[in-house]
């Protein structure tokens, strides 16, 4: 038993060792595919893909061809170009929603646990509403009572991304926040007479940085499901516009003829997702080890 | 006494899984639902510590009223004449201020919630105009697979968590370790509308074939909800797949929880000395490691029943369940206000009284909180 437990010791220290040296070769793998997903949804106008509503006859539920790659869906349109022009839909609501919520739930997690108090009460109020009711939920019930008639989906979408974001990303701040401001160069720039504001945007916002990008790519994960969820539903962005969720739900009647149509756009969000979790796993790991040498 | 001091957590467990038992069998209204709830709540942390739950119990009161608040504000100001609605298009002016009238929604905001507040309390949800029923029958008719659904997928979850956090954790850094915890990572980044679907195509509809190859089995139904009246055999083949659909991904998260959890506790000085006394690694693990290890799974587990209760929603969309996730989405999509209100009140209602519950179990599996709240 001691053998072992002595072998176990010093495995463990090669281990952290390595993991501070590189971030491994999968990680690499989920950053490569991110990039080409992303370089594809932006520039899906210019780059060689077929036009996502045109129905091409006699294709209908094919399987994957040399012309269309990944096959055609219910109606004959092609797969490949509607995952590309889907990936813009998702990405845009992931990325804008975690942005918006990174800026007000950042500055509101920054004040309140810089000044604790009123500012740090509030906040818990916040998040205490936001618990109450099960999101996903709140979510339907927001974007119906927001946008019954699904003219501006899109922008409410955001919104009520952001505002149910702004929560969580608040109390990962506070928190870190709360344990960044006991340390002794932020009261040496307190004594030295900074400002409050100079104190918390330059000594303690460039600490809580990391972790607060790992989380936010774990939120973005987590918004571009919730999207999938309200798309599958019938709820997201109004039909012409192709979503994951939404290509989702119509492949589900050819489950049994056509499976590819669900699996298509269901596998490259679960890529998606998958990836952006490594990453955010990964950096923390990385933030982590690095935070514990200090 | 003596007993029932040293085994609360067991028998708070009991007690709830008996709830919910005695809610699948005898079906009763909710009310009596969430009052049975709270005893048990109430119940098993008295034996405890009297004071805190006590404390935990009363300050439910303004939270549940800021919850009837929030629900009833949103659903009253969603756009929509709700009297037209229910009239449908052909409807005269006249008729629709009278029905507007006998239904109340004349009169001012805060009379309209004291009035629905006022009915809420002895268990009257209203009358749904649309769906042409009492609300509360319909969400104790609905709650009941849904409740199913929830606890076979919470016993899932932990019953595939526990050992793989377990295993993993102790193996910690180990190639073992890498395996289970990537495929964990997998199954938190799979929807679970996207599991469903790939659990039908491989377990039910016959899977995929790639070239000349059959890969997939139909072995369990794809679809439709079957009571236990009709068959426990049935029953539980019929809810496998919804089930399991909707555990994995709360699964991995418990799993991730556990495993992290378990590497701290092993490295603990009281588990060199059961090593050192020569009890085998299995009862280590599980008699001595798992309870201190245990305590950030229990309250997550509390609140991942507001994650549970959002993925019915979906789960029970993609097979057919009529559970209550089905019964606000139909309300929703025929706009019927009264029916949404009553479901999600009584759906928060219920997450609300599992958080606490949560709570104060976790006051029963770790003594040391209770001296420290007894010192504060």
């Amino acid at each position: 038993m001691i053998k072992l437990k002595l072998r176990k010791r010093t495995r463990e220290v090669d281990e952290t060792s390595r993991t501070n040296n590189s971030l491994g070769l999968m990680f690499w793998a989920a950053v490569s595919f991110l990039a080409v997903l992303t370089f594809c949804a932006i520039f899906a106008d210019i780059l060689p893909f077929k036009n996502p509503t045109q129905t091409f006859k006699g294709f209908n539920k094919n399987g994957p061809s040399g012309s269309f790659l990944l096959g055609n869906d219910g109606v004959g349109r092609d797969i490949l170009s509607r995952v590309v022009y889907g990936a813009q839909t998702s990405l845009v609501i992931a990325v804008v929603g975690t942005s918006i919520a990174l800026i007000i739930g950042g500055s509101i997690g920054l004040a309140a646990g810089y000044y604790r108090g009123k500012v740090d009460r509030l906040l818990t109020i916040m998040l205490n509403t936001t618990l109450i009711i099960p999101p996903l939920i709140l979510f339907i019930s927001l974007i119906l009572f927001l946008d019954p008639a699904a003219e501006r989906r899109m922008f409410i979408l955001i919104f009520t991304f952001a505002l149910l974001s702004i929560a969580p990303i608040g109390r990962v701040v506070r928190a870190n926040t709360m344990a960044w401001s006991e340390r002794e160069f932020v009261l040496a720039a307190q004594t030295i007479g900074a400002r409050n504001g100079r104190v918390m945007f330059r000594e303690i916002l460039p600490n809580v940085a990391p972790s607060l990008i790992s989380y936010s790519l774990i939120v973005m994960a987590t918004l571009i499901i919730v999207e999938g969820a309200v798309a599958f539903l019938g709820l997201s962005v109004p039909s012409p516009t192709p979503t994951w969720g939404d290509m989702i739900n119509k492949g589900r009647p050819h489950l049994d003829v056509a499976p590819h149509i669900t699996l298509m756009p269901a596998l490259s969000m679960f890529l998606t997702v998958l990836s952006l979790n490594f990453i955010g796993d990964k950096l923390q790991e990385k933030f982590e080890s690095k935070a514990a040498i200090l | 006494m003596k007993f029932l001091k040293r085994n609360i957590g067991r028998i708070v467990l009991t007690g709830l899984v008996l709830v919910i038992l005695f809610a699948w069998f005898a079906r009763p209204p909710f009310s009596w639902t969430f009052g049975l709830l709270i005893l048990v709540g109430a119940f098993g942390a008295l034996v405890t510590d009297a004071n805190y739950a006590a404390r935990r119990i009363f300050s439910l009161i303004p939270v549940l009223l800021i919850v009837s608040f929030v629900v009833f504000s949103l659903m009253s100001s969603l756009p929509g004449d709700p009297a037209l609605t229910i009239l449908g298009a052909g409807a005269t002016a006249e008729s629709i201020a009278q029905l507007n009238q006998e239904l109340g929604f004349d009169q001012p905001f805060f009379n309209r919630y004291g009035n629905w507040m006022g009915d809420v309390i002895v268990g009257d949800l209203g009358t749904s105009r649309i769906l042409r029923e009492d609300v509360a029958d319909g969400i104790s008719r609905s709650i009941t697979p849904t409740l199913q659904l929830m606890a076979y997928s919470l016993i899932l979850a932990v019953l595939i968590a526990v050992p793989a956090g377990m295993y993993s954790g102790y193996k910690n850094g180990t190639r073992q370790d890498r395996i289970i915890s990537y495929t964990m990572l997998g199954f938190l980044a799979i929807p679970n509308f996207v599991l469903a679907l790939v659990l039908v195509l491989f377990l039910a509809v016959g899977g995929v074939t790639i070239f000349g190859v059959d890969i997939g089995f139909r072995w369990l139904p794809a679809a439709r909800y079957v009571p236990i009246g009709a068959g426990w055999s049935d029953h539980l083949k019929h809810m496998l797949l919804p089930s399991l659909s909707l555990a994995m991904s709360q699964a991995a998260v418990f799993m991730r929880l556990l495993r992290s959890d378990m590497i701290g506790t092993l490295r603990l000085p009281f588990i060199d000395l059961a090593r050192s006394k020569g009890l085998k690694t299995g009862r280590i693990l599980f008699r001595h490691a798992l309870r201190p290890s245990s305590f950030t799974l229990i309250t997550v587990m509390g609140l991942s029943v507001g994650s549970l209760i959002g993925g019915a929603l979906i789960t029970e969309y993609v097979f057919t369940l009529p559970g209550v996730g089905s019964y606000i989405f139909t309300g929703i999509f025929k706009r019927d206000f009264v029916a949404v209100q009553g479901a999600v009140l009584v759906i928060s209602t219920l997450f609300i009284v599992v958080l606490t519950f949560s709570d104060l179990l976790y006051l029963a599996l770790d003594p040391r909180l209770k001296h420290q709240s007894e010192a504060a």
